[in-house]
């Protein structure tokens, strides 16, 4: 009775495998919260993925629809958005499952210069240090659901390779609510058309972030921006100069599958109390879907444009849409147990 | 052609309990991203919580293990940590578990004032708005799979079991797990004894709660640390904003001292290790387990206030940790397929 055991060795660090603990290093190394304990350490930075599977849904939007979800800094560039699943296996952050909508969409800076890319109005992710290391950084909208990626079928195997991956299943639900499912077979069509942004290198990828002071009394927004390209900064950080150039993401062209849009059995797509992306951004024409795989980095962002908001007391009580103690649909959901 | 199917209309947007899209607002409302979809947003605010039940145990811990985890703003207070689980149902936040370890703290601001506060080096919650609700107070928040469990030695008839009457029950179950590995797990069963002490900070109202948050530029360039601090009774403007005036001074923190239950060291077996990813089992071990207490209460979290900052910079040399394209035993963990279903 009353036995207590406190493992406290940690051999991944005389070994090497792990950093030294935080607190035990330069400050500068600490780029999250906690400071004891980072969500996200040093030990990502840089942020590379090795073979990744990318899962593009392709369909044109009603252009009202897309600019009403564009903040005001963006224009809109191209009616066909690609709205995506990921299955990473082998990444900085460990592996995970995520999805995406990304939006083309222009940024004219008081310069004159026109920056060019893919925005990203929503994003889902199963896993909090890859959400925090998206999110805090650099203003990827990340939230956590749970998703599926599925590719089987067509073709028996022997449990080693060689695997049918004709048919493909995913699905997302958040707080018990479906969001979105899509199922059916490759059959490799030619699709129509893609998005302005696919194989453009002039194309990179905008976050709009929220910094909001604990106070509530300011927010800053900033929009950010990831060249397509390495630079000679990171190919030289990352120890590999003759990256310099290339682009950040490598498309792997003998994993290409595509579905036409007819040989997309099924889609539903609904908004619900929580997540509002099927009443925004509703299908209007469905192109197909596009399937590959990918190696990618992901460097520092730069801020091409900011304002910060401040709030009177007055602006502050505007925020307090709640009753206190009182709750509502958009607080009963099933209790998660956590990832 | 594909099947489709569209629900394009937000499903009980007509009762008023969902804020319009932060786009389709006055963007002084907006704080939080993304803006057309935000994580959390001000359906959340004021932030209160009803009827969580908070199981805390404490124990004395090496003071030098303290002060390591401690930021240098920091002084240590006392010894005994707080080592706590929260099963919240009633949130604005929704419902979700909860861990935390609070350690007893203060700090001598610029103005010559001590402020003293429950500081929170570590903490883990089961939900994505939670969790993002409280690092912008600068909460050091993960997210872990987290159980707790109180049931047995009083049948119950089915109703209420967790939520309303009082059942009594006798044994517990707590149990913190992440990336597959566990990191804590105590079981055991309440015996209602007299807890031989008690954390500094426990029914001290000078003791607001501390945080440092960490907020890092987009290029990597620079972090600014700001440490935060939540007083621990109703502001005037709290009370104002609230609406309830007659709140003004009383505790942010209500216990429900009907619903305390403790159970001494001898009743208690606890399980805590280090792991790859999460170091709490390395830092703070038990020096001398002192018991645990449960109980039930009501919060109020407000807005924050920043005592203290610091700005590291890193130039361009600065390259972090990682082999680009190569993958340690910190990238290798089973897949979470995330939240729900």
């Amino acid at each position: 009775m009353g036995q207590v055991v406190d493992v406290t060795s940690t051999p991944w660090i005389d070994s090497g495998d792990a950093p030294p603990l935080a607190l035990d290093r330069d400050k500068r190394d600490i780029i999250s919260q906690g400071i004891a304990d980072p969500l996200v350490d040093y030990d990502i930075v840089p942020l590379t993925y090795t073979n990744s599977r990318w899962s593009a849904f392709f369909y044109r939007a009603a252009e009202k629809d897309l600019k009403h979800i564009l903040p005001k800094c963006l224009d809109l560039e191209d009616d066909i958005i690609e709205f995506w699943y990921v299955d990473h296996l082998h990444t900085g952050l460990g592996p995970y499952g995520e999805f995406g909508v990304t939006v083309s969409a222009s940024h004219k800076d008081g310069a004159g210069k026109t920056f060019k890319a893919g925005y990203y109005p929503y994003m889902y992710l199963t896993q909090d240090a890859a959400v925090f290391a998206g999110r805090e950084p650099f203003g990827f909208p990340k939230k956590i659901a749970y998703i599926v990626t599925l590719e089987h079928g067509g073709k028996d195997d022997d449990g080693y390779g060689g695997f049918g991956n004709d048919y493909f299943n995913f699905t997302m639900e958040r707080r018990g609510y479906l969001l979105h499912t899509a199922t059916g077979r490759y059959d490799d069509a030619e699709l129509p058309a893609k998005p302005a942004f696919y194989g453009d290198p002039d194309y990179g990828r905008m976050n709009l972030r929220l910094i909001t002071d604990p106070s509530l009394k300011t927010t800053k927004w900033d929009l950010t921006y990831l060249d397509s390209k390495v630079t000679a900064g990171t190919a030289v950080a990352m120890g590999r100069p003759e990256t310099e150039g290339q682009h950040r993401f490598q498309l792997k062209p003998e994993s290409i599958r595509t579905a036409s849009a007819g040989a997309i059995r099924s889609w539903a797509l609904q908004a619900t109390p929580f997540d509002n992306m099927g009443a925004m951004l509703p299908v209007k024409e469905l192109l197909g879907l596009m399937s590959f795989n990918f190696d990618l980095i992901i460097p520092g962002a730069d801020t091409i444009w900011t304002q910060t908001i401040e709030r009177t007391d007055e602006d502050i009580g505007d925020l307090l849409f709640a009753t206190p103690y009182q709750y509502t649909m958009r607080q009963r959901f099933p209790k998660p147990p956590g990832v | 052609m594909a099947e489709q199917f569209a629900v394009t209309y937000i499903p009980g947007f007509e009762t008023g309990e969902i804020p319009p899209s932060p786009v389709d607002r006055d963007e002084k409302t907006a704080f939080i991203y993304s803006l057309v979809d935000p994580v959390w947003d001000i359906d959340v605010l004021p932030l209160t919580y009803t009827n969580s039940r908070w199981s805390a145990f404490f124990y004395r811990a090496d003071e030098k293990r303290l002060r390591r985890v401690l930021p240098d703003c920091l002084d240590l207070e006392d010894d005994i940590v707080e080592h706590w689980y929260v099963d919240h149902r009633n949130t604005m936040l929704g419902p979700y578990g909860e861990w935390g370890l609070t350690v007893a703290a203060s700090c001598k601001a610029g103005d010559g004032k001590t402020y003293y506060g429950g500081y929170y080096p570590y903490m883990y919650l089961t939900q994505d708005s939670a969790v993002d609700a409280g690092r912008v107070l600068g909460f050091p928040k993960k997210m872990a799979f987290i159980r707790t469990l109180e049931h047995g030695g009083s049948p119950d008839d089915g109703y209420g079991v967790y939520d309303g009457k009082d059942w009594k029950f006798n044994h517990f179950s707590f149990l913190m797990i992440r990336n597959g590995y566990v990191i804590h797990s105590a079981i055991g069963k309440y015996d209602d004894a007299e807890l031989s002490a008690k954390p500094a900070f426990y029914g001290n109202t000078d003791y607001g709660r501390m945080n440092m948050k960490v907020v890092t530029a987009p290029d990597l360039s620079k972090s600014e640390w700001a440490l935060i601090y939540l007083e621990s009774l109703v502001s005037k403007d709290l009370a104002g904003f609230m609406g309830r005036p007659d709140t003004e001074g009383t505790h942010r923190f209500q216990v429900k001292p009907e619903s305390i239950r403790t159970a001494s060291p001898e009743n208690i077996e606890w399980f805590q290790q280090a792991t790859p990813f999460d170091n709490l089992g390395a830092e703070m071990p038990v020096a001398e387990m002192i018991g645990l207490m449960t109980f039930s209460f009501d919060l109020i979290i407000p807005a924050g206030q920043t005592l203290w900052t610091e700005t590291y910079t890193r130039d361009a040399t600065w390259a972090g940790a990682a082999k680009p394209y190569r993958y340690g035993m910190r990238h290798r963990f089973p897949k979470p397929i995330g939240l729900g279903a």
